[in-house]
């Protein structure tokens, strides 16, 4: 993996075919979350177009209904509580924005992941969609965070030295002695690839100014 | 104008006038310093050191008031932050 680059007014990051189904599977994960259709193996099938002719008051329906919380936390970091003390200004924050939110990121996830599953070792992101990539992963690294237990700037922390730790045990092939979960440090271990991307990402967004 | 009479026949201009929300953005273990700096920089349209200078408050202190206005104007900016995955918050101005 070769974080990104300039190129020809492109951002370009490197990823093998590996490590690119396991970021596109992730990035279509976090779609599902949000409650898009799963994104096809078929490449151009686009269902929503479809049911937009079918109902074409869909995007109105939510305005008068409450919507409520999400109880997976992991869907509650990326749609949060606008107004932790005031119950009536949260339920009308979310009513008001949940389906857009809910488009906006999902939108941006699909855009990622076609260009990851567009089966070339370079991944271009054009430099006009440079933030809104870097704001879809945050959108994945808020899920894996969530599922790590990440929930303070120790938590992180730890985290990395508990990667560290199973990096050596693998290292030095001690893995019957791993000391964490290895379900756990796989995780850990994209969540820390994607932290790196979009950290290359950044750099090249700031730039541009 | 209308909503002052409006108001008035309500009784209650004092609390309308002073109906000032703002938008606070809290701290989260996710969110890199450098992308924090630039959505406040896009988005709020700060000079990069202003911006740097929320980022950090955020970090350190846990919280910083990015915007303050009417409500339907904090709606907006807490869902922008949101859409960029920034734990953001609303309320009113000095509760």
């Amino acid at each position: 993996m070769k974080g990104f680059e300039r190129r020809d007014g492109f951002a370009v990051a490197e990823l093998d075919e590996e490590e690119r189904l396991v970021v596109a599977r992730i990035v279509a994960d976090v779609a599902l979350l949000l409650g898009a259709e799963s994104f096809g193996l078929d490449g151009g099938a686009e269902p929503e177009a479809a049911s937009d002719i079918d109902d074409p008051f869909a995007h109105l329906r939510g305005l008068e209904e409450s919507i409520r919380e999400p109880s997976d936390p992991a869907i509650l970091r990326l749609l949060p509580n606008a107004a932790p003390t005031d119950r009536d200004v949260a339920a009308e924050f979310r009513r008001l924005t949940d389906g857009e939110l809910r488009s906006i990121k999902t939108r941006r996830l699909r855009r990622m992941w076609e260009q990851l599953s567009a089966g070339d070792d370079e991944w271009a992101v054009p430099a006009d969609a440079a933030l809104e990539t870097a704001a879809a992963l945050t959108d994945v690294r808020l899920v894996l965070a969530s599922r790590l237990g990440l929930a303070t700037d120790d938590d992180a922390e730890r985290l990395h030295e508990e990667i560290d730790l199973a990096s050596h045990a693998l290292a030095t092939d001690d893995d019957g002695m791993l000391p964490v979960d290895p379900e756990r440090v796989w995780l850990g271990m994209l969540y820390q690839a994607l932290t790196w991307l979009q950290d290359t990402l950044v750099e090249f967004v700031s730039e541009q100014e | 104008m209308d909503i002052e009479r409006q108001s008035q026949h309500e009784g209650s201009v004092a609390t309308v006038l002073d109906d000032v929300w703002v938008t606070i953005v809290w701290n989260d273990p996710v969110n890199l310093m450098s992308y924090v700096t630039h959505v406040f920089q896009t988005y709020f349209n700060l000079p990069r050191e202003v911006a740097a200078r929320h980022m950090r408050e955020v970090h350190e202190n846990g919280r910083s008031v990015l915007s303050s206005g009417p409500r339907e104007k904090m709606e907006v900016d807490v869902q922008a932050m949101h859409s960029y995955g920034l734990w953001a918050t609303m309320q009113r101005s000095g509760e």
